[in-house]
């Protein structure tokens, strides 16, 4: 495949990006920190903070987490909780910023976060938002809309700034700017070869909720630029089987499936995930009451902690679709119920579509590459 | 054209010698702590059965976990294929393969020899040999035996654990507890038949399934998997080699 030098970039980012945010801290400004694409940016970034994503893709935290919670409980949880409580005394390095927000910005989504987020307040101010579990209808709309406002509320606090629906408009076109950018990279995939791998797209959804704003735009630009370039035989072979990812995020750190499934004869062309398109996909209304538009926006986030969850099977059936997807690989994380569970329902939908699946469950060590690197082999092999 | 394909597997490796499409030869010998030197030493034996040379064969594919470490082979196809195609070789009208190997079970949905769909259990002991090995051992029976004193029992014990380890304590209290040996084995080929019925069920296998792997040598295991899925399974006269089967077809195109 393609080498892209915007890659290359994001790769050394991680440095530039801490300097940055300890410039930042300096001038007194604030940052918090987030884990689910259920808290809309716009307003961390209208109340001139700046935000950084916790879930922790790393194996080994998970150990330092275990100290507190159960074992049996999903490692994008455990990963998460180490990295932050990690003192360092454990001989284990996490990544600098988990040590550096001011405030953590939750929401009640699965139980495994909701119940951890109630320990982290101990170490770090945590306000959650509270989701409704449904999506549709008023009630719902309504009470979310609330929960915005306090958080809303609770980002003034914080900086000592006002947050208007002037300065929301603005966020609200900046993030619109970045959705549109990977809609624009997205479309490149549809191709046959696509121009860039799945695993150089995951590389930079993973890092959109970790640089500034501003840094990654400018990373997808010259990455569209440069994608524009590959010429024809600079591509892979037509004919991969086409691969489509759905189910948990697989955070900064985590690449394992997605490497195992091109390098094993698999090409990936979309991914439905929060590591992919439910992060962009949904546009917010740019003429509407900012506050509402975002509200509308964001409800609709198709994740298995909404019941029931209709929309995400529409969308798997539409990217499917569109990205003419061979086969589908199910992701999940061990003991993420939400996932595992809706798995069923995608399930069936994907038989009566006539689309192949593959079910991989795995977590954060690589104990399990060569089984789950057979499941992928054969998988390629029945799609070839 | 002559080929020849190997399994190399957790326990055991198997070779098999395919001309113009017929087996010649076949063997089996346990796999050890080298795989490799497993693997040529299957390669030798299949071609000192058949009365060939390493010249003679056209081309040499290999399966099984260890395949893509067999620097003789040139091609590399996972067993899950491999199956498919040498029990379709063997019944060419079968829908359904289960497969219980000493590490992992796997059921596999083929349709004229192409898998359409599989589900796999690696990840842990339950529902594979290990399963049989240990539980056996525990109530101090040959592994082999362990079938037929099972269809001597009147009245199965239940046995709940599926993990291994658990398991093995459960045969454990069943013996302090009186239950006889053939109660407490039908207990055992009961657990693991209701395991890979489940997986079997998932994939929606209902009928021509043939059952392959060293395990479905076993013919106490085949009666009370039979029993579970309610069905009469296909057994191969060598079940243990239609991985290597499928990867020497596969070498001969
Ligand atoms: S999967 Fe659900 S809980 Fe997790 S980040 Fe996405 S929306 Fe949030
Ligand atoms: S992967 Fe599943 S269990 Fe883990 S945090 Fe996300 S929704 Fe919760």
């Amino acid at each position: 495949m393609q080498y892209f030098k915007s890659l290359e970039h994001i790769k050394n980012s991680y440095n530039g990006r801490i300097c940055q945010i300890a410039d930042y801290k300096r001038s007194g400004k604030k940052l918090v920190g987030t884990f689910c694409l259920f808290v809309p940016d716009e307003i961390i970034f209208a109340s001139g903070a700046n935000r950084v994503i916790l879930c922790g893709g790393r194996n080994d935290t998970v150990a330092i987490a275990e100290q507190y919670l159960p074992r049996n409980i999903c490692p994008l949880v455990k990963s998460s909780f180490g990295s932050i409580i990690n003192d360092g005394c454990s001989g284990v390095r996490s990544c600098s910023h988990f040590g550096m927000v001011d405030m953590i910005i939750a929401e009640n989504t699965c139980d495994s976060k909701k119940k951890m987020y109630e320990i982290l307040n101990d170490y770090v101010p945590t306000h959650v938002i509270d989701l409704p579990q449904r999506p549709d209808g008023s009630t719902a709309f309504n009470y979310f809309l609330q929960e915005l406002d306090k958080f809303k509320n609770a980002m003034e606090m914080l900086t000592g700034n006002v947050v208007t629906d002037e300065l929301l408009a603005k966020e609200i076109r900046s993030s619109n700017e970045i959705r549109e950018l990977f809609h624009r990279i997205y479309e490149f995939r549809k191709e046959d070869p696509p121009p860039i791998s799945g695993t150089d797209v995951l590389k930079v959804l993973q890092k959109q909720y970790f640089l500034s704003s501003e840094e990654i735009k400018k990373i997808l630009y010259m990455l569209i630029n440069e994608i524009e370039m590959v010429k024809q035989d600079e591509r892979g072979k037509p004919g991969k089987p086409r691969i489509m990812i759905t189910g948990c995020p697989m955070s900064g750190g985590n690449t394992k499936v997605p490497d195992m499934i091109e390098s094993r004869g698999g090409v990936i062309v979309a991914e439905e995930s929060c590591t992919g398109t439910r992060s962009f996909w949904d546009l917010v209304d740019e003429s509407k009451e900012p506050m509402v538009a975002l509200a509308e926006r964001y409800i609709k986030i198709p994740c298995s902690c909404m019941s029931p969850n209709l929309r995400r099977i529409d969308n798997i059936l539409e990217l499917a679709r569109d990205f003419k997807v061979d086969g589908v690989v199910y992701y999940t994380l061990q003991f993420c119920h939400g996932y595992n569970i809706e798995k069923h329902k995608v399930q069936q939908a994907l038989r009566k579509a006539g689309i192949p699946m593959l079910f991989v469950e795995t977590d954060y060590s690589s104990a399990d590459v060569e089984q789950i690197g057979i499941r992928v082999d054969a998988f390629m092999e029945m799609l070839s | 054209m002559i080929t020849v394909g190997i399994d190399s597997g957790s326990a055991t490796t198997k070779g098999v010698l395919v001309s113009n499409g017929k087996i010649v030869a076949h063997t089996i010998l346990p796999t050890g702590f080298d795989f490799i030197l497993a693997a040529k030493k299957a390669y030798i034996e299949v071609l000192d059965a058949a009365g060939f040379d390493k010249e003679d064969v056209d081309h040499v594919y290999s399966t099984g976990y260890g395949r893509k470490n067999l620097t003789f082979a040139d091609k590399a196809i996972s067993e899950i294929t491999t199956h498919a195609a040498g029990v379709y070789d063997l019944y060419p009208d079968v829908k359904g393969i289960i497969d219980i190997g000493g590490q992992d079970s796997k059921v596999i949905s083929i349709s004229k020899g192409k898998v359409i769909d599989f589900s796999m259990n690696d990840k842990c002991a339950a529902g594979t040999g290990k399963f049989l090995e240990y539980t056996s051992r525990a109530l101090e029976v040959p592994i082999e035996d362990l079938g037929n004193l099972a269809l001597g029992s009147k009245n199965p014990a239940s046995i709940t654990s599926m993990c291994t380890v658990f398991a093995e304590s459960e045969v454990i209290s069943l013996r302090a507890r009186g239950f006889n040996k053939e109660d407490i084995a039908a207990g055992l080929v009961e657990s693991i038949a209701r395991r890979v019925a489940v997986m079997s069920r998932q994939l929606g296998l209902q009928e021509n399934v043939a059952f392959v792997g060293g395990v479905a040598k076993n013919t106490g295991i085949r009666a009370g998997l039979e029993k579970e899925l309610k069905i009469s399974l296909y057994i191969p006269p060598e079940p243990q080699i239609t991985g290597a089967l499928g990867a020497a077809l596969y070498g001969s195109g």
